[in-house]
């Protein structure tokens, strides 16, 4: 469904390339998170998945991008946008400003495709559902507090239902009840429609609950691409800037005081930190 | 530096009941965590603490003198806030500028004004980026220019809105050392966070908030095992809370370098 | 303008916007048209005002157009009646006089500008800008035109609510917002800054976000609202607008005085 081959790009006028060398190839139904220090070229990443890459912010880019069946640098992005959705970084910018309701926000993207108004009024509202705003439906979306702006920038782009979806940090402004809720849209999303999820996030510890794929990002080259406990069992020895989960860090520290073995792989959830320390 | 609520009701305009009976006290050089769903109140608290909201009933104090008394500007002095939107504030061409506005206002000499701003910009790790234009930085690096900007005002208390959102493990790392560090400096702090995990690790008392009131206050490893009542507001136990809740132990511990030392205990 | 979406739909709010537009735009229409001084407040307090009314926001309109009103009234008044000449003559004062003349100009300038601004006021008060907008496109009149117009409706509320936010920053940081002229001078960038910095940014997000929502397609666009237009109303605006552009050329015609 994603398939990235040497993938190259400088943003306008800079000598340092944003990403240096992408190779990646994902399938439908996959959710896959991506990882990396601020800089790395996660949102990058996102807008070059997505097609704003190139279209919109220019620079220069070598390599291909196949997301959804489109070649990104061929297709306009007023045509991407029906199969690849995007949601990106900051919730305060993300409303249309052409719609007076959520409601009617949400069913915006769909106007502009097309879809019938009965089959619209349906979609808007099982996205608003999913994401917990129905009681929010006839409000302005200005009044909507940030973390309810960022849930409304997912439905939005939920309602047109994409079969490749990207998101760039979707859950920073929510607390732990609304994370958790966008997680589990997510891999509903991911489960029963088969779209293919893309998400960066620093939250690793949902990242590795939830995802089945983790990529990290540094100095805008991939450097590694597997299962979330391999990956950042392995990034805790590396100079990413990737972090860890505290589970990680109390068995390192464990492992490093001799109690633990010291080939054990090291554990990113509950469930394994257990399993190790029993 | 003492702050106090005392059976504080809040009510916004629109009818919103957001604080419904709040008894708070901060001792000087406490260190604090709120925590709790959006919409419990926790930004409502604070902003009370610096004036810019006044009381619907009962008293705020803010080293024994009551807020309604004092402007937001004159309690600036004594409560910095760092907001969770810097572009609430960014105005100036460059980071130096921005930095300096705060101290500036406090009416000091240029010399102070220059150390400051060197000093508070080395504190959040952003030197290099002095002379730049603060919209020219990504957002989590504008973030921490206000609170450098927030620090170059040394004020005895100093309130974050959610300071780690959007960093990456190194800036939550240094968050850390700096909450760390102005505690050490015998600075008050308060601050809102989602993250319990940094909230557990660098701050001594945490009060968990829901639906306009204070569910629990105390010191952070004593409330933040009670799993039954994070769940109740809606939050996340920290992870080494789960951890060791999960290995059946009593006592719960900070930091991962603690758990190893307890760990060993345990095993000996 | 409204940004909330209406409760429940009064009478007049169910009409079409284009009814609603149409209704404005005579009565403006009127007002620079009609000779009298009471032929034009009969527009005005015998079709925007039960509009208004009708609309349920009669105490809003009249607050708006009498205190827009008021300082234009009130310079007419003193301008035309000391500098119109005229024979009638109502008082001396120091080497001025003021003419009866001079007073019926400035009545009727005040009149004509009373229907404008009520039109406007009325317009404003009665039809959601984006429901305009729809019926406006549905006609077609440019997506994009449609876009600009709805937004820029939306900037003062938007303004107002950041403006809230940022001077909430400022004062924390110590800034003085109240006293002295020139204390409120040195507030003006700090609080500016931002509202117009932050706005310039969040232009090109606010482009990005629009084509995430295929704003630019071309091709069929669908409604989630659809706008009851009925036979009565389209007849109805086919009428006003005959009346309208009658009056206008009776008034190019007829009534070159006035």
């Amino acid at each position: 469904m994603i398939t990235v081959s040497g993938l190259r790009y400088h943003y306008p006028e800079t000598d340092r390339p944003a990403l240096d060398g992408i190779d990646l190839s994902i399938e439908a139904g996959e959710l896959v998170g991506v990882v990396g220090a601020n800089g790395a070229g996660k949102s990058t990443l996102c807008y070059a998945l997505t097609g704003y890459i190139p279209h919109f912010f220019g620079g220069t880019m070598e390599g291909e991008v196949k997301a959804a069946g489109h070649d990104v640098r061929r297709t306009p992005v007023s045509q991407l946008a029906a199969d690849v959705g995007l949601v990106f970084h900051n919730p305060f910018n993300q409303i249309s400003g052409a719609r007076y309701t959520v409601l009617e926000e949400v069913a915006f993207g769909l106007e502009n495709l097309g879809v019938e108004p009965q089959a619209m009024r349906a979609r808007a509202l099982q996205a608003l559902r999913a994401t917990g705003l129905e009681d929010l439906a006839e409000r302005s979306p200005f009044t909507l507090s940030g973390g309810e702006q960022q849930r409304l920038a997912i439905a939005a782009v939920m309602a047109m239902q994409p079969r490749v979806l990207v998101l760039d940090e979707p859950t920073s402004q929510l607390d732990p009840a609304g994370t958790r809720a966008a997680f589990e849209v997510l891999r509903g999303l991911a489960r029963t429609r088969e779209t293919t999820i893309v998400l960066t996030e620093h939250k690793l510890g949902w990242l590795a609950a939830f995802v089945d794929r983790l990529l990290v990002l540094h100095a805008g080259r991939l450097v590694a691409d597997g299962p979330p406990r391999s990956v950042l069992a392995e990034a805790v020895d590396q100079p990413w800037g990737v972090g860890a989960t505290q589970f990680t860090r109390a068995v390192q520290a464990a492992r490093l005081r001799g109690l633990v073995a010291e080939g054990t792989m090291l554990p990113v959830t509950l469930e394994q930190a257990l399993e190790v320390l029993r | 530096m003492k702050l106090e609520l005392r059976d504080v009701r809040f009510r916004y305009p629109t009818g919103v009941v957001a604080l419904d009976g709040v008894n708070l006290t901060i001792e000087s050089g406490e260190a604090l965590a709120l925590v709790g769903e959006n919409g419990a109140g926790k930004t409502t608290l604070v902003k009370l603490l610096n004036g810019l909201l006044r009381p619907t009933a009962g008293t705020v104090l803010v080293n024994g003198e009551e807020t309604r008394r004092q402007t937001v500007a004159q309690l600036a002095r004594f409560v910095g806030f760092v907001f969770q939107n810097p572009d609430d504030q960014l105005f100036a061409r460059s980071v130096r500028e921005e930095i300096a506005f705060g101290p500036h206002n406090l009416h000091l000499g240029e010399a102070e004004v220059r150390a400051r701003v060197e000093q508070a910009l080395d504190d959040v790790g952003l030197g290099a980026a002095i002379e730049r234009h603060p919209y020219d930085l990504a957002v989590p690096e504008r973030k921490l220019v206000a609170l450098a900007a927030a620090l170059a005002m040394h004020t005895p208390v100093l309130i974050l809105d959610e300071p780690t959102i959007g960093q990456d493990a190194q800036g939550v790392e240094r968050l850390g050392a700096l909450v760390d560090r102005l505690q050490a400096e015998g600075r008050t702090l308060i601050s809102i966070t989602h993250d319990l995990d940094f909230c557990l690790m660098h701050f001594d008392r945490v009060a968990v908030m829901a639906g306009g009131h204070i569910l629990a206050d105390g010191p952070s490893p004593d409330v933040l095992r009670r799993v039954d009542l994070l769940r109740q507001a809606q939050v996340e136990p920290p992870e080494l809370v789960q951890l060791a809740v999960g290995l059946g132990w009593a006592t719960m511990v900070r930091t991962p370098e603690a758990f190893a030392a307890q760990l060993a205990e345990g095993r000996n | 303008m409204k940004a909330e979406a209406p409760r429940r739909p009064s009478g007049v709010e169910a009409l079409h916007p284009l009814t609603k537009l149409t209704l404005v735009l005579v009565a403006a229409m009127a007002g620079a048209a009609l000779p009298t001084t009471l032929a034009v407040l009969a527009v005005f307090l015998g079709l925007l005002v039960p509009l208004a009314a009708w609309g349920r926001c009669l105490g809003a309109f009249l607050r708006t157009c009498l205190r827009v009103l008021l300082p234009f009234f009130v310079s007419l008044v003193l301008i035309q009646g000391f500098f119109t000449p005229g024979p009638t003559v109502l008082m001396h004062v120091g080497p001025f006089r003021y003419t009866l003349e001079g007073l019926q100009v400035a009545l009727l300038f005040s009149a004509r500008l009373l229907v404008g601004l009520g039109a406007a006021t009325l317009l404003m008060l009665v039809t959601r800008p984006d429901a305009l907008m729809r019926a406006l496109v549905a006609r077609g009149l440019p997506n994009q035109i449609a876009y600009i117009v709805v937004t820029a409706l939306q900037i003062v509320p938007t303004f107002q609510a950041r403006a809230r936010s940022i001077l909430d920053a400022q004062r924390s940081r110590g800034l003085e917002t109240e006293g002295r002229l020139t204390v409120r001078l040195r507030a003006f960038a700090p609080l500016v800054g931002p509202l117009i910095l932050s706005s310039l940014m969040q232009i090109e997000e606010r482009a990005i976000a629009l084509e995430a929502r295929a704003f630019s397609r071309t091709g069929r666009r669908t409604s989630l609202v659809a706008l009851r237009d009925t036979r009565s109303q389209m007849f109805l605006r086919w009428v006003l607008l005959l009346a309208g552009l009658a009056l206008v050329a009776a008034r190019l015609v007829l009534w070159r005085a006035a």
